[in-house]
C-alpha cells in the first residue's frame, strides 16, 4: 500500500483550481465511432443483402416510375428498396442517437479531460458523432426525395455493358491530351517565363500579350476556333485531336509561364549576383544557377496545373472527335445520349478520380518535401 | 608566387599603377543618394578596409567596384579599362574580381566542389580535370578539402563562407572583394573565416574588405576608408585612424563600436 501512496503535497504549491476530472473519454470516442459505423454499416448491409438476393420488381418501385421495360430495372429497384429497408432505417436513427450522445458529452467535457490524449479522444468522438448525424440526415433527405428517379438515371449500370474497352480507350485519349498539353506547356511556359523577367519592355511585351490572351479568353473558345484559325488563317490542316493537344499546350504554356516566373523570382537575388560575380553571363546564370533551383520549387504547382488540365480536356467534347479519339467525357456524353442513362457520367467521374487522386497525392507529397527544406540536398541527385 | 613575394618591399613601378580607380562615383536608388562622389585608387597588394555606420554606402561602394551596381555618375577603372563604359565586357572583367557576400550565396543544389568548378568550366572553359584539380587546391587552401562533396545545407555558416571564398579564388582573381563576410556568422565561426582572409592578405592578395571587425581592420588593413553618408570622410593608415581620428564623425563612430 505504501508504494501506491500519493506523493506528498507541496504546501507551497498554488491551490488546484482545475476542477474535477471529467469521466468517460474512451466512452465518448467509442460512441462517436459507433454512430458513424452504424450508419455506414446499415446502408452497406442492406444494399449487399438486396443485391445478392433474388428479388423482383416490387410494386413500390413501379410506383416510383421504374418500369419493367427499363434495362436493369431490378438492380435499380434493389438499391431503392434497400434504402427503404427497416435495417437501413434502424441504422440511420440509431446512428443519429449515438452521434447526439457523443456530440453532447464530448463537446461538454473535453475541456476537463486530464490529459492531452483523453481530450483528443473526447474531441474526436464528438466530431465523429456529428459526422454520423449529418450523414444519416443526408441519407434520410435523399430517400425522402426521388431515390427511384435518381437511381434509375445515375446508378443503373446495366446499360454500360460492353463499354469497358471504350472507357479504357477514352482514358488513354484523355491522358494523351493532358500529357501532350502539359509537356508542350512546360516548354512554352519556361521560355515565356524567362522572357517576362527581362528588364527590357520590348522583350517582356510580346510574352505578356501572349500570356494575357491565353489566360484572358475561355479555353473552350480557343478549342473551338483553334482548328479554323490554323486552317483558314495559316493554311495548316491538322487532325482535330492534334489541334486540341496544341491548344492545350498553348493554353497551359500561359499558366506555366506565370508559375515559372514566380518560381524564378522566389530564388534569392544573391544567387544571380554570385553567378554573375564569377563571370557568368545572364543566360549562363539562369541556366546553371537559377532555373535548376526554380524547377524544384515549381514542380508542385506544375503538377497541380496538370491535374487541372486533365479535367479541362473534357472540353474537347465540343469538337466532335471521332470515336477512336474520344476522351472519357465525350464517350460518357455519347453513351448517355444513346441510352438516356446518366450512369455514364457517374462512371466518367470515377474514371477521372482514378487518374487524378494519385496525382493529387503526389502533389501533396511533393509540397511536403519542399516545405521540409530537404530538396536542396536530397533532390540534387548525383 | 615566390618572386612576387620577394619583390614586395621595393614595389616595382608597374605595381604603382592603380588596379582599381574610382572617379566621382555617385549612386542613387530612386531618390536615395547613397554614394556622393567617391574617389578611390587601389594599388596592387593593398588591403583596403572600409568601415562606417550602416546605411553609409559601404556595400554599395564595393558592389560598384564589381559593377553589380552600376554607378549613376562617375567612372570605375579596372587596370586601364573604364568598366563603366557601356562597351566593357563585364563578364570578362568580373573573372578578375573575386567577390564574397555576407549571405555566402553558394548554389544550394550543388556540392561544394561543383560550386567551385562550375565557373571554371563554363566561364574559363577549363577541362573538367583541370577544373577539378584547381577547385580541390582552392578548397584545401581554405581548409575545406574534406567537405568537397557536401552540399551547402549540410555545412556550417563558416564552412560555407570558406567555400564561397574558394569559389572566388579559383578564378585566380587580381582582387578580392569581401562584403561583410562575417556579419551573418555565429560568433564562434567568425575566426575561421577571418583566418583565411588574414592568410590571403599575407600572401599579397589585393583586397577590399567591408567589415565591422575592427580588430581585423586595424591589424590587417594597409589602408582604411571611413565611409559615412555616402562620402569618404577620412582615410589613411588604419592604426593611425584608430588612435588619432581627425574627424568628429569618425571619433563618434569609433566610440560607439570599440
Amino acid at each position: 500500500m505504501a508504494i501506491t501512496e500519493a506523493p506528498p503535497v507541496n504546501p507551497d504549491a498554488p491551490p488546484d483550481v482545475r476542477g474535477p476530472t471529467a469521466p468517460l473519454p474512451a466512452t465518448i470516442l467509442v460512441l462517436g465511432v459507433a454512430a458513424l459505423v452504424v450508419v455506414v454499416a446499415a446502408i452497406v448491409f442492406s444494399q449487399v443483402n438486396y443485391a445478392l438476393s433474388d428479388r423482383v420488381l416490387t410494386q413500390n418501385c413501379i410506383n416510383l416510375e421504374i418500369s419493367r421495360e427499363d434495362n436493369g430495372a431490378v438492380g435499380v429497384c434493389n438499391i431503392v428498396e434497400a434504402l427503404q429497408d427497416p435495417v437501413t432505417s434502424a441504422g440511420l436513427y440509431l446512428g443519429i442517437g449515438l452521434g447526439a450522445v457523443a456530440l453532447v458529452l464530448g463537446a461538454g467535457m473535453y475541456r476537463r479531460m486530464d490529459s492531452k490524449r483523453r481530450r483528443d479522444d473526447a474531441i474526436t468522438g464528438a466530431v465523429l458523432g456529428a459526422q454520423g448525424i449529418l450523414l444519416a440526415l443526408l441519407i434520410l433527405w435523399f430517400r425522402s426525395a426521388s431515390p427511384g428517379l435518381f437511381t434509375k438515371h445515375f446508378l443503373n449500370f446495366a446499360d454500360l455493358e460492353g463499354y469497358g474497352g471504350a472507357f479504357v480507350r477514352g482514358a488513354i485519349n484523355t491522358l494523351k491530351l493532358a500529357f501532350g498539353g502539359e509537356v508542350g506547356g512546360i516548354v512554352i511556359g519556361l521560355v515565356l517565363g524567362v522572357l517576362t523577367l527581362s528588364s527590357r519592355r520590348v522583350v517582356r511585351a510580346p510574352a505578356r500579350i501572349y500570356i494575357n490572351f491565353f489566360r484572358g479568353t475561355p479555353l473552350i473558345w480557343q478549342l473551338i476556333t483553334g482548328y479554323f484559325v490554323l486552317l483558314f488563317g495559316f493554311g495548316i490542316h491538322l487532325d482535330a485531336f492534334v489541334v486540341a493537344v496544341l491548344i492545350f499546350a498553348l493554353n497551359t504554356g500561359a499558366y506555366a509561364a506565370e508559375v515559372f516566373r514566380a518560381g524564378i523570382q522566389s530564388i534569392e537575388r544573391g544567387q544571380m549576383e554570385a553567378a554573375r560575380s564569377v563571370g557568368m553571363s545572364y543566360l549562363q546564370a539562369m541556366r546553371y544557377a537559377i532555373v535548376p533551383q526554380a524547377v524544384r520549387r515549381v514542380i508542385p504547382p506544375l503538377m497541380n496545373e496538370f491535374v487541372i488540365l486533365i479535367k479541362d480536356t473534357a472540353l474537347v467534347s465540343v469538337l466532335g472527335l471521332t470515336l477512336n479519339n474520344s476522351d472519357i467525357f465525350t464517350l460518357a456524353r455519347e453513351g448517355q445520349s444513346a441510352t438516356f442513362n446518366a450512369t455514364f457520367f457517374t462512371v466518367a467521374a470515377i474514371a477521372y478520380l482514378v487518374v487524378t487522386l494519385p496525382l493529387i497525392g503526389l502533389v501533396n507529397a511533393a509540397e511536403k518535401r519542399l516545405r521540409s527544406g530537404l530538396v536542396g540536398i536530397a533532390g540534387a541527385g548525383g | 608566387m615566390e618572386s612576387s613575394q620577394a619583390a614586395r618591399p621595393s614595389a616595382a613601378p608597374a605595381a604603382r599603377q592603380p588596379l582599381i580607380r574610382l572617379e566621382g562615383v555617385h549612386k542613387w536608388f530612386g531618390n536615395l543618394h547613397v554614394l556622393k562622389g567617391v574617389d578611390l585608387a587601389m594599388l596592387q597588394r593593398d588591403v583596403v578596409v572600409v568601415i562606417g555606420p550602416s546605411g553609409g554606402g559601404k556595400s554599395t561602394l564595393l558592389r560598384c567596384v564589381s559593377m553589380l551596381e552600376e554607378p549613376t555618375l562617375g567612372r570605375v577603372w579596372f587596370e586601364d579599362r573604364d568598366i563603366t563604359d557601356i562597351r566593357a565586357d563585364l563578364n570578362e572583367v568580373r573573372t578578375h574580381i573575386g567577390m564574397v557576400f555576407q549571405a555566402y550565396n553558394l548554389f544550394p543544389h550543388m556540392t561544394a566542389l561543383r560550386n567551385v568548378t562550375l565557373a571554371l568550366e563554363k566561364v574559363l572553359n577549363l577541362s573538367s580535370e583541370e577544373a577539378h584539380d584547381r577547385a580541390m587546391d582552392q578548397l584545401a587552401r581554405v581548409g575545406m578539402g574534406h567537405k568537397a562533396n557536401a552540399y551547402p545545407g549540410q555545412l556550417s555558416g563558416g564552412q560555407q563562407q570558406r567555400i564561397a571564398i574558394a569559389r572566388a579564388l579559383a578564378m585566380k582573381p587580381k582582387v578580392m572583394l569581401f562584403d561583410e563576410v562575417t556579419s551573418a556568422l555565429d560568433p564562434e565561426l567568425v575566426g575561421e573565416v577571418l583566418e583565411v582572409m588574414i592568410r590571403l592578405a599575407g600572401e599579397g592578395m589585393t583586397m577590399m574588405v567591408v567589415t565591422h571587425e575592427m580588430g581585423f581592420a586595424r591589424e590587417v588593413g594597409t589602408r582604411m576608408l571611413f565611409l559615412d553618408d555616402g562620402q569618404i570622410v577620412e582615410e589613411g593608415e588604419p592604426k593611425d585612424m584608430f588612435y588619432n581620428p581627425k574627424s568628429d564623425r569618425l571619433r563618434l563612430f569609433l566610440d560607439k563600436v570599440l
